[in-house]
């Protein structure tokens, strides 16, 4: 599993909050009480080691500096795997009652699924609610619901279009494809002209389409918090992209190839995809194994449905979470706060080349260590900064439903089957639609559908 | 889990050793060039993707995606290589190994200890039900063990097993197939007549079948504990359904976990050569144990052709 | 069943005193095998049994629904496809590696080829490989643009395959497992034609009868029914093909669908799905099958061996 466009969970969590808190084995008695700051002095100095499960490599040095100013509490890091594979483990644990970490690293796109089984920790007892305006408005939206704070903004994901400016030049292209329509033409332009895919869309990427449709103005999924859903992917904004993408992969100027996999990277390497229309930690990916094309890469803004638009999408970021059963939930949150809101870890975290993630700070965001940083992998472009504007403008306010690990596997099996097959992928839509009615419905939820 | 032991996903077959059959010495024969052209040609297609592995296991991730296959890259990198198996993510490359030892190893012991008493129970008593019983477990040879994996995986976790080496283990202590096969042996290589002087003598039970009975089973038990240790090395569904913390898996999952992470992307490290230069580490056990044990397999699973 | 005469005729109580003592002793040394069978695989699959007659949901948690998960099952198209390719993927992958094997095995004990240690060996050799790894390697080798295939078509100028098609995957995965398995039944067979004792044929080749009639009319049915119990087991093994589905999948996710092979949509509707009642009674459904169908083949094999 990618990591999944990262949005709010959008209609809250409010009775799920209520609830959590009133049966919640780590004490507050509403979601609004504070722990006072004797409460804190004295977990922190309670001797405690922290499970952290996450795949993002590289918080080492992080999590030293935290353990330096906090000798009691030490933290033990995990990799469960990335996304999916972190998630079933984990739903074991929780269902096992034994095993579960203190806290996990889990993409936007999935918190709700562990609210619904009141599996996460509400944070605004420890006063997480305060921290809200030092982040970028569409992380926080992914990680506040109705009122409760499920975990804090760990990275994020807004959408570029990264290409390879030797390529396009060869096409006669000098400057990035402005709309979605250019962008056709381009992808066309490339392929005649050099044999190369302007991209590849990758068929199984819900993440990737659904930024996309977040783009136009979409947003496909809801969830009360409570028991109700709401599925809409046969909106105007799914079809504007379904079309798009039908149209443009017919015509045979863009690649479907599965992503990630080795003959991916090769065709990466070798230049067989010119571009990538990615999220900002898409860089990262390339940066070892297509080392031999560092320095030809230009970053530009992912392009506009209208011309006269300026609306980023944002596929993939995660939070880190505090998991219901923590032994000391008041270091395990000190730990998320330290880690992502602390503005020299935050900073150390995004400039550091091994973590691999795009902060959601805005004082990192703004710093000159980071906005400034000429990238080699750009030959020399403050790529950072491009990312970071782009970021602005990423609609904050996206749904998720509470069961997106099945939505996403179904996606493959229906949308996906039709990427590959270059069939009609709004009808397509309809058919994932249908399918996530009916799980939804058979889960014991409420949905409404447009 | 070796409930069902069959060739794919697990192994063993029903082979019936005829223990007193006749061997024929190898004989001589005009060797023939069609046939010696045929077959090496077909060694070419067993070999290739050992040969693959080898080559790729010297290259860095760079190398692996811009040289062709089968020859070598352009850095030597398999040391580096080396060191990153073995150091990733605080050697749990090596712990997975040793799991996967320790896994196969206490496996295969259970499975011969408890294939061994019930397949000479079995062949040498005549017990009321002895017959009843025997069918019903033969039956179960066939039950694919993935078909199990799922409903013990459901046991387990109710009884709070799951994610202990017990979990691994356990299920693949029962070995229907490895029964079946002491029983075949024991029926022929064991004379009744020892058995009957040794109880003249005043033996107990328990000491026939340990001083006298055993010593004659010996090839049968080499090949079931064989098939049991290579069963559980090979398994993937049980120990990836089973475990859920790193530091128990056995290498296949361990090894799946790191591909998957390569296959990812979104921030997850890139570790081809990594995982391919750990498959290759992690074969060079059970294929020079193999070549070593060739001729016991033979032997056991030879001692006869089948009967029925 | 072979069971101890009794030399000394004893008297009728002491027959009886005796009879009771062997039968105490048989089930002591039955008796931990019985145990773990029970547990290990009757208990699993009749609990699986009892979960599958509960609804579990997200909201509103479990409910007693009798047999609506079998109604749903024997009804779902995604069930039925799986099985349906995997019936496909036996009717052509099973005999296909079994003539392989059959052919080498023969080749092998006519004594007419060069190297015939090392052919055997570079044969059985993968076998002892991981499915996990295997499947890993050949991944490498299909990819349709860049893969080691793809490169050496490429190379000699044709068009690369697209060996993770739709058309082609399910041949890309009998490929893996017949690599695998075939030097695996090719010793067994082996094996068994080693002992068949040469007078049979010697006087064969007297009457000037060629290689190929004395290995169809004298050698094949020897060895008929080492061949029959490879068939059979390699029909259960794909029976369980999970291994190759599930790594694959990453190479070719919108080919391989959730529901690819009916224990790969077990393990994805249990843990992906989370519905564990239904994904608790399809792997009842499987275990059941195969266990009926087990019964069947053990009983034909049961009455031929009578008749013989």
């Amino acid at each position: 599993m990618k990591r999944k466009s990262a949005l709010a969970v959008g209609a809250g969590v409010v009775a799920v909050a209520l609830l959590l808190s009133a049966c919640s084995s780590s004490g507050g008695t509403t979601s609004s009480s504070k722990v006072s700051a004797a409460d804190i002095t004295k977990a922190m100095s309670k001797s405690t080691t922290l499970n952290f499960w996450t795949w993002a490599p590289g918080l080492a040095p992080e999590v030293a500096a935290f353990e330096k100013k906090y000798p009691k509490i030490k933290v033990n890091m995990v990799n469960a795997g990335q996304g999916g594979a972190e998630y079933t483990k984990l739903q074991a644990a929780i269902d096992a009652g034994k095993g579960t970490p203190d806290v996990a690293q889990l993409e936007y796109s999935e918190l709700p699924s562990f609210t619904v089984t009141k599996s996460v920790v509400g944070l605004n007892q420890y006063g997480a609610a305060s921290l809200k305006s030092q982040f970028t408005p569409a992380a926080w939206s992914f990680v506040s619901a109705q009122g409760e704070t499920w975990g804090l903004p760990q990275d994020l994901g807004p959408m570029t279009f990264i290409y390879r400016n030797d390529i396009l030049a060869k096409a006669g292209i000098t400057d990035a494809p402005k709309t979605w329509d250019e962008f056709a033409t381009d992808a066309a332009a490339v392929k005649a002209k050099t044999g190369s895919y302007i991209a590849n869309f990758n068929p199984t990427e819900s993440a990737q389409v659904l930024g996309m449709i977040q783009q136009a103005g979409g947003n496909p999924f809801s969830y009360d918090g409570k028991k109700t859903v709401s599925v809409d992917l046969q909106s105007t904004a799914v079809k504007t992209v379904s079309d798009f993408l039908t149209k443009l992969i017919q015509s045979g100027n863009v690649s479907v190839d599965p992503g990630w996999t080795d003959d991916w990277f090769q065709a990466v390497a070798k230049g067989h995809y010119a571009g990538w229309v990615v999220g900002a930690w898409g860089p990262d990916d390339l940066t070892g194994s297509a080392g031999n094309t560092s320095g030809k890469w230009t970053a530009a803004p992912m392009p506009q449905w209208s011309a006269s638009d300026n609306v980023g999408g944002d596929w993939g970021g995660s939070s880190d979470a505090v998991i219901k059963g923590s032994s000391n939930p008041i270091a395990a949150y000190e730990f998320v706060k330290y880690l992502n809101g602390d503005s020299a870890s935050a900073k150390e975290m995004s400039l550091n080349p091994k973590s691999l993630l795009f902060p959601t700070k805005k004082s990192v965001l703004a710093d000159p260590a980071f906005a400034a940083q000429k990238v080699a992998f750009f030959g020399g472009q403050t790529a950072n900064q491009t990312f970071a504007s782009i970021a602005a403008t990423v609609p904050a306010g996206f749904g998720y439903l509470p069961y997106m690990t099945y939505a996403s596997n179904d996606y493959n099996d229906t949308v996906g089957k039709a990427i590959t097959a270059k069939s009609d992928i709004y009808t397509a839509m309809a058919k994932w639609q249908a399918d996530l009615v009916t799980y939804g419905k058979k889960q014991g939820f409420t949905v409404n559908t447009k | 889990m070796s409930a069902v032991a069959t060739p794919r996903g697990n192994s063993s077959h029903i082979v019936a050793p005829q223990v007193r059959a006749k061997k024929r010495k190898p004989r001589r024969e005009r060797k023939s060039v069609i046939l010696t052209i045929a077959l090496w040609a077909c060694v070419v297609y067993f070999l290739v993707p050992f040969l693959w592995l080898i080559l790729a296991s010297t290259k860095s991730d760079t190398d692996l995606f811009s040289s062709f296959g089968l020859a070598f890259g352009k850095a030597f990198s398999l040391f580096t290589n080396l060191g990153a198996v073995f150091s990733y993510e605080n050697g749990s490359f090596g712990l997975w190994l040793a799991n996967s030892a320790f896994y196969s190893l206490a496996s295969a012991f259970g499975a011969v200890v408890l294939s061994t008493l019930a397949g000479y129970a079995f062949a040498k008593y005549k017990f009321s039900g002895g017959r009843g019983i025997f069918s019903v477990i033969l039956g179960a040879i066939m039950i694919p063990s993935a078909a199990l994996a799922l409903p013990t995986y459901l046991l387990f976790a109710n009884l709070g097993i799951t994610n202990t080496a017990w979990a691994v283990i356990l299920p693949s202590i029962v070995n229907p197939f490895g029964m079946y096969l002491l029983r075949i042996y024991a029926a022929e290589a064991v004379d009744d007549n020892l058995i009957e002087a040794a109880r003249i003598d005043g033996a107990g039970e328990l000491r026939i079948f340990w001083q006298v009975s055993v010593r004659l089973l010996g090839p049968a038990i080499v090949t079931v504990f064989l098939l049991a240790l290579v069963g559980t090395w090979n398994n993937y569904i049980l120990p990836l359904i089973m475990l859920n913390q790193s530091s128990l898996y056995p290498i296949t999952v361990g090894l799946a976990q790191w591909a998957a992470s390569s296959n990812q992307g979104g921030g997850a490290r890139v570790l081809f050569s990594t995982v391919i230069t750990g498959s290759l580490v992690s074969i060079i056990p059970l294929v020079a144990a193999f070549l070593y044990l060739q001729r016991y397999w033979q032997s056991g699973l030879s001692a006869g052709s089948v009967k029925g | 069943m072979t069971a101890v005469p009794l030399r000394a005729k004893p008297s009728r109580a002491g027959f009886r005193a005796q009879q009771r003592r062997l039968n105490a002793t048989a089930y002591g040394f039955i008796a931990p095998f019985l145990l773990f069978f029970v547990l290990i695989l009757l208990v699993p699959i009749f609990y699986a049994l009892y979960l599958s007659l509960f609804q579990n949901q997200i909201i509103g948690g479990q409910t007693f629904i009798g047999l609506a998960n079998y109604a749903q099952a024997f009804t779902d198209p995604k069930f039925y496809e799986g099985l349906g390719r995997i019936l496909l993927y036996l009717v052509i992958q099973v005999p296909i590696m079994l003539i392989l094997a059959l052919f080498f095995a023969l080749v092998l004990d006519s004594g007419r080829l060069k190297g015939a240690r090392f052919v055997r060996l570079a044969i059985f050799a993968p076998y002892a490989i991981p499915g996990v790894i295997s499947t890993l390697m050949w991944g490498y080798f299909y990819g349709g643009n860049f893969g080691l295939i793809a490169q050496i078509f490429k190379g000699i100028g044709l068009p690369a395959p697209d060996l993770l098609s739709q058309q082609n995957i399910l041949g890309s995965m009998m490929n893996i497992s017949t690599w695998e398995f075939v030097g695996y039944n090719m010793i067994i067979i082996y094996a068994a034609l080693r002992s068949v004792p040469t007078e049979l044929f010697d006087s064969a080749e007297v009457d000037g009868a060629g290689q190929w009639r004395i290995a169809w009319s004298i050698k094949i049915p020897a060895v008929r029914s080492a061949i029959l119990l490879c068939v059979i087991f390699s029909v259960i093994g794909s029976f369980q093909l999970f291994t190759e589905p599930s790594l694959l999948q990453t190479l070719a996710p919108t080919t391989i669908d959730s529901s690819y092979t009916p224990t790969f949509y077990a393990y994805n509707l249990a843990f992906n799905n989370k519905e564990l009642d239904y994904a608790a009674s399809i792997a009842f459904i499987i275990g059941l099958f195969t266990a009926i169908v087990s019964y069947i083949v053990q009983f034909t094999i049961q009455r031929r061996a009578n008749r013989a």
